[in-house]
């Protein structure tokens, strides 16, 4: 399955919606996408992952490198993921320590960090 | 399940297609759910590397996978380059990738998805990964099924 990509606007906070695979071969659109909203001026970035099916490492240091880059505009990055599968990831490579995740979009938005 | 052999041009377009095909080998192997999800990780992690590697090196040699059931009880995949390993060299000046982070978190997830893994070089680096196969996990299948 293809990635698909789309964000939206839920108060101060921006939501990227992220589906399908995230591999060496997709990630480099999820970089190009973090980019362009950090480069519109998007730092605070709430990442849905609820309907991610495959997420490989290139994926997680994309996720990584956009959160160095809302980290020099004082910014923030949290993820939304709730699968098992994907969470596994985070956990054996460390990445629970670094990225704020939660269960759900509303439980993201009320985290006021 | 005899050892079935896949070769792929080095080009992480097909990554995605290994990851189809041996999955499929394993559900059909008997290997459970979601240690399917576990066995997808990593070998797209081995074959991703070994792609990266032989494209940073010029290589035009296809990428070989073999996997199969001959060790019983386990579910095995090797994934073998022909170029210079993922020991993480210098990454080219201009470069925009964290490679280092990226091959880095990459082995830490073959480490932690598969329940053996040998990492050895064979004029490029070969990667071996098994799969336990759980007692309850029907491996049935005929050769011929297949």
């Amino acid at each position: 399955m293809e990635l698909s990509l789309n964000h939206r606007k839920e108060g101060d906070r921006t939501v990227l919606e992220v589906g399908g695979e995230v591999d060496v071969y997709t990630a480099p659109k999820l970089r190009e996408k973090l980019v362009e909203l950090v480069g519109e001026g998007n730092y605070q970035i709430v990442v849905d992952m609820t309907k991610v099916e495959f997420l490989d490492s290139t994926g997680l240091g994309v996720l990584v490198g956009g959160l160095k880059r809302v980290r020099s505009h004082d910014g923030s990055l949290s993820l939304v993921c709730n699968q098992e599968r994907i969470l596994k990831i985070f956990r054996i490579t460390g990445l629970t320590k670094v990225f704020p995740i939660h269960d759900s979009l509303d439980e993201a938005l009320q985290d006021t960090e | 399940m005899d050892d079935v052999e896949l070769r792929l041009p080095p080009d992480v377009a097909y990554v995605g297609l290994a990851r189809l095909v041996v999955t499929v080998a394993a559900r059909q192997a008997g290997l459970p759910g979601e240690r399917i999800e576990d066995l997808k990780i990593a070998v797209s992690e081995a074959v991703a590397n070994a792609m990266k590697s032989h494209v940073r090196h010029g290589v035009v040699a296809p990428v070989r996978l073999v996997f199969g059931t001959k060790d019983p009880g386990f579910f095995a995949v090797s994934v073998t380059d022909a170029g210079s390993g993922f020991d993480p060299s210098p990454p080219a000046v201009g470069a925009d990738r964290d490679w280092a982070l990226e091959s880095g978190l990459g082995v830490t997830l073959i480490r932690g998805m598969a329940d053996a893994v040998e990492f050895s070089r064979d004029g490029g680096m070969v990667v071996r990964m098994r799969f336990s196969i759980a007692a309850n996990g029907i491996s049935a299948l005929p050769p011929s099924a297949m």
